[in-house]
């Protein structure tokens, strides 16, 4: 209910991708279309433009193909082949993931605002480790945890958290350096404990940047899912059916995983986003009208003015 | 250098029971800045002192230092017979800052009960303070707002029952009021001296507006730049309880014409920032 005032403009862009979208696939599958007439392939079509559409395996697939190979794709539901079991698979690794990333995010996020030398000690390696490819070190990590019978679904959400941590780490602690000087000169005036000065100022003040790190960092977590599925044995995922897709060549099944798994991140970010209206009621609507139109309305109540 | 002209006034500063002591204290930051230079001031248990002046004249330095918020590179602060430090940690004084500083992520209740939170006030007495400070600056049918649904009159008065809450000796204000218009200014001031003489609280209170010191104050403190200094103090006998009216009475405008000569023989006026 509240996504619906983004459906109208969400729909309107996705239709103008589409219209843009549709010549693009006749102009890159004309000339294969072309190719396999003139070797004489047994195809139900005469022109190339007819036969554009109807590629057994096209550069770009046709809407019509897309939506055929989402129906077969999607059902059935409990199928281990179809979308919905894998893409929840993915979805609790990246999760998973997140999690762990924000366990570890804290941790060095606290570290680097308790402590100048932690910061400048740790941070280059952080970033440094941000820098390794993830598709390099994700067999590597799987192979390592293996060693010690971690299995499963666990190597994919620790390869998750291994990129969604520095967004997270980064946004908590601009998040609690966020308070104003006043504000800590407040909290001294009170003669408050370090502990009590976080408790009561710097963690309350860093939860809106860390909804922030959270919507970036679930995006980086989802990538790592289905990439660590990818690169690793794995028997269930989305990256698992990307994988399989490949192998047999399939590049209607691939476009179909691929639009299903932005799906899913688009998801996944409303889940945040819905979690962070939830857990932040204090915060402004967005939309400055609302804000005057409420004091408005609030002043006429009270007789203030 | 102390110029205190009141001779009933500087009887009361100079015995044992001032709430507040400055003797001699300078503060010079790191970069070589003289901030203050030998201030000397001595504060009587309910009195309303207004310390003016130009931007870089010291006055929000000194209050700072009275807070413990920083320490003087010399002289002798006591509070109530104390060291500012121990002071602070005796939770001697509420201060209020230039802006509001309220938490967003708390309603105008919850932020009055902040100070109660940290200093550990029993549960149950929290709630009930904080309502009755509430009441007193009239905003008890806004407990449940966020401060973002406040205008910043709003906002300053919310800081002000903040700073009340635990029931300090001391108020020390740094330009509460210098961030809103003048006729929410004014009404502020009124319900300032309201305040002050319902609790009988010393105020310490930073301006750089002549006629706000010259309304609110029992003694203008007026300093100067360039070093930071207390060029001298005024005792202000307008009459009390002050109201609209007392601004515009003769008085009124010959103790102001006294602040802008001091502040002018200081060269407190020629001043750019």
């Amino acid at each position: 209910m509240r996504i619906s005032p983004n459906l109208v403009p969400m729909l309107v862009v996705a239709l103008v991708v589409l219209a843009l979208y549709w010549p693009l696939m006749y102009l890159a599958n004309i000339p294969v279309a072309q190719r396999a007439l003139d070797t004489g392939a047994a195809l139900p079509c005469q022109t190339a433009f007819e036969c554009a559409t109807q590629l057994r395996s096209p550069v770009l697939p046709s809407p019509q193909q897309l939506w055929n190979g989402f129906g077969n794709l999607m059902f059935p539901l409990n199928s281990p082949n179809a979308i919905p079991i894998n893409a929840a698979v993915t979805a609790f690794e990246t999760v998973v993931g997140l999690l762990l990333a924000a366990v570890v995010g804290f941790f060095f996020a606290i570290g680097m605002v308790a402590s100048r030398a932690f910061e400048r000690a740790l941070l280059p390696w952080i970033v440094a480790s941000q820098t390794v490819p993830i598709i390099a070190i994700a067999p590597m990590l799987v192979v390592l945890l293996g060693q010690y019978g971690v299995q499963g679904w666990l190597p994919k959400a620790i390869i998750a958290a291994y990129i969604a941590f520095f967004p997270i780490t980064i946004g908590v602690a601009k998040g609690l350096k966020s308070p104003d000087p006043m504000a800590l000169d407040l909290m001294k005036t009170y003669n408050a404990s370090h502990w009590q000065t976080y408790l009561k100022l710097r963690f309350p003040a860093s939860v809106p940047y860390l909804f922030t790190a959270f919507k970036v960092a679930m995006t980086a977590a989802l990538i790592g899912a289905i990439v660590a599925e990818i690169s690793t044995i794995s028997f269930q995922g989305i990256g698992k059916m990307l994988a399989e897709n490949s192998r047999a060549s399939d590049v209607v099944a691939m476009w179909v995983i691929m639009l299903s798994s932005a799906v899913l991140g688009i998801l996944l970010v409303a889940l945040v986003n819905w979690l962070e209206r939830l857990l932040t009621p204090w915060r402004r609507t967005s939309g400055g009208a609302a804000i005057p139109a409420k004091q408005a309305r609030l002043s006429r109540r009270e007789g203030v003015g | 250098m102390q110029a205190n002209t009141s001779p009933e006034l500087s009887a009361k500063g100079s015995n044992a029971a001032a709430i507040v002591s400055v003797q001699g204290v300078s503060m010079v930051f790191p970069n070589g800045t003289v901030a203050l230079k030998d201030a000397n001031l001595e504060i009587a248990q309910g009195e309303f002192i207004s310390l003016i002046g130009p931007s870089g004249c010291g006055k929000t330095t000194l209050l700072r230092l009275l807070a413990d918020l920083i320490q003087p590179s010399s002289g002798t602060i006591r509070i109530g017979g104390k060291s500012p430090e121990e002071a602070r940690k005796a939770r001697a004084y509420g201060y209020v800052f230039q802006a509001p500083t309220l938490m967003e992520w708390r309603n105008v209740l919850s932020n009055v009960m902040l100070p109660l939170e940290v200093m550990n006030f029993p549960v149950q007495e929290r709630r009930a303070r904080a309502e009755r400070m509430l009441a007193l600056v009239g905003l008890e049918k806004f407990a449940r707002h966020y401060p973002w649904q406040l205008s910043g009159g709003m906002q300053q008065r919310v800081s002000i029952a903040r700073a009340l809450a635990f029931d300090p000796q001391l108020l020390f204000m740094d330009e509460p009021f210098g961030a809103l218009d003048e006729i929410t200014r004014e009404n502020l001031n009124l319900e300032l001296l309201r305040l002050w003489r319902e609790t009988g609280k010393t105020i310490i209170f930073v301006t750089h507006s002549i006629p706000e010191a010259v309304f609110l104050s029992t003694r203008i403190v007026v300093m100067t730049p360039r070093p930071g200094k207390i060029e001298t103090v005024i005792p202000v006998d307008l009459p009390q309880p002050r109201t609209f009216e007392t601004r515009e009475t003769t008085r009124f405008f010959e103790l102001a014409t006294a602040v802008r000569e001091a502040l002018r023989k200081g060269h407190g006026y020629e001043v750019t920032e």
